[in-house]
């Protein structure tokens, strides 16, 4: 008998309230090895909080977190930097350090390590390149548009090869093109490193495209972009909906689109 | 809750992160670079200003104060006033508070914007402890800097004294330096270092608290701004009367 695989990050029961204002009530998921979760709701139900409690920076008042199985609920700031070595965050407005290049920030968490500066430079530009922004290596991040900060924000975060990434609406405020490339990025993840990830958003685009197609290799070895087809049905693509903080769906996009509750349904017919 | 009660959670908070601040920071990485990168902002930006502070500031006391002794026929005394007043109250407290105005606000909003940007967030989930990296620099910093920083405005008050005094009350130039010499004392000098010590550590802890505790976006950070130029301003009066009282005690 094998043991049953330990999930990359799990919820139990996990409360979450400001004196009398409750963000998040009794919520349970789990994200498998390899899966993305995406994360749905309006604004102001907590999606983001929900990152912010993986990574240990708010604590919840009750309920348990795990982290590849790893209870982490009331780990200290010190302990917890060990846990958060395994999770790359890719913040909102990307949260690049302004007085740091795009260099210097991609290159932060090695260079704290104090690792030698011609593997730092190596890890850079590969990562600059897997976003396509390694012309940008010796800008300021003042003199990036949003989209390529978000870019960025997504090369800092994969340095160092985390098998957990969290994405907090990454392509809030993009124009399409834009937000489909980022998109892109994380089904590359999802697909082609086999990366867990939590994808808040409340884009029906993002939801669209993520939960209908893939990447994979080719015969030729390249990378391609396909459908999800009746031959191949994605299953590492996975839904959680929020409401005033409560989970009132988790399921797969099927279950979701067919879903009758009337607040998913006016979400879905939103756009 | 009441003003009473935030005031002592406040003083409770910002004890506590110059206290954690202190603690972290003889572990790895010790973020020297960081130290020196403040000290230059902090003390190289802050020369001027203090400067300017100091020498005007000598030169002024030495027009009122020369007035008030060729009453008595005792200008001969001015030196003494002078550097009695520079060295023991007028450099220490308005360097600190040029320093206040000048770097306090500039830490609070700086960290401040950091806050509202997610940056701190963004440095707390890349493994890098805020306290280490951004507190403890500016706290090392401006404790250092700022006695340096004071040495410097009470020479130039001397030395805006002097010129006052020779030039425009026709004051010896020897009989200025030699009172001004005589004014020194021990308990001066010590005095001169601690109080701007004191000080420093004020301007940092405050600046940093009101920056980390930044909340409500743009607005937010120009109100963080505002209260720690305004909080470290009173604190650095208050200090003063009872470090001066502690000195006084002590000669």
């Amino acid at each position: 008998m094998t043991a049953a695989p330990k999930s990359a990050i799990e919820f139990q029961d996990v409360t979450l309230a400001y004196e009398d204002r409750v963000i998040l009530n009794r919520v349970s998921f789990t994200v498998a090895h390899g899966e993305t979760k995406i994360v749905m709701g309006g604004s102001g139900t907590g999606k983001s909080t929900i990152l912010k409690l993986v990574l240990g920076l708010i604590k919840p008042n009750s309920g348990r977190i795990l982290i590849d199985g790893e209870d982490v609920t009331d780990y200290s700031d010190r302990k917890l930097g060990n846990v958060r070595q395994k999770i790359g965050m890719i913040f909102q407005e990307g949260a690049l350090f302004d007085s740091l290049s795009v260099y210097q920030n991609v290159g932060y968490r090695l260079t704290e390590k104090s690792v030698p500066e011609h593997q730092i430079e190596e890890s850079v530009r590969r990562m600059l390149r897997f976003v396509n922004m390694e012309e940008a290596i010796g800008l300021m991040p003042s003199e990036l548009s949003g989209g390529m900060r978000r870019r960025v924000g997504i090369a800092r975060a994969l340095v160092g090869k985390p098998k957990l990434i969290l994405f907090d609406e990454p392509t809030a405020g993009l124009d399409p093109p834009t937000a489909r490339t980022i998109c892109e990025l994380a089904m590359k993840l999802r697909d082609l490193e086999e990366v867990s990830s939590i994808f808040v958003t409340h884009r029906l685009d993002d939801i669209k495209i993520m939960s209908s197609a893939f990447f994979a290799y080719g015969e030729d070895g390249q990378v391609e972009f396909q459908r999800e087809d009746e031959r191949l049905c994605l299953i590492n693509t996975r839904f959680l909906m929020l409401k005033e903080g409560h989970v009132i769906f988790s399921g797969t996009d099927e279950e979701l689109w067919s879903s009758k509750d009337p607040y998913i349904q006016d979400f879905l017919r939103a756009d | 809750m009441n003003k009473v009660v935030e005031a002592v959670y406040e003083v409770q908070e910002a004890s506590l992160m110059a206290g954690r601040a202190f603690a972290r920071s003889f572990s790895r990485p010790l973020y020297l670079r960081e130290v020196i990168v403040q000290m230059d902002l902090i003390g190289v930006g802050s020369l001027l200003i203090v400067s300017m502070t100091g020498l005007f500031t000598g030169g002024i006391l030495s027009l009122q104060s020369a007035k008030v002794l060729t009453t008595f026929g005792a200008t001969s005394q001015t030196g003494l006033l002078v550097m009695t007043s520079m060295v023991r109250e007028m450099g220490p407290v308005l360097a600190a508070l040029m320093l206040a105005g000048r770097v306090g606000s500039a830490i609070a909003a700086e960290l401040g914007s950091m806050i509202v940007s997610e940056q701190v967030d963004a440095m707390r989930a890349l493994g890098t402890d805020p306290l280490k990296k951004l507190v403890w620099p500016r706290m090392i910093a401006l404790v250092v800097m700022a006695p340096v920083l004071t040495i410097i405005a009470d020479f130039l008050g001397a030395l805006g004294g002097w010129a006052v005094s020779s030039q425009l009350m026709h004051v010896a130039s020897s009989v200025y330096i030699s009172s001004a010499k005589e004014a020194l004392t021990y308990n001066d000098i010590i005095g001169g270092f601690i109080k701007p010590m004191v000080f420093g550590f004020i301007i940092a802890v405050v600046g940093c608290r009101a920056g980390l505790r930044t909340h409500g976006g743009t607005v937010g950070v120009g109100r963080s701004t505002t209260q720690a130029v305004v909080t470290s301003d009173i604190l650095i009066i208050v200090a003063d009367f009872f470090l001066s009282r502690l000195i006084l005690a002590f000669s």
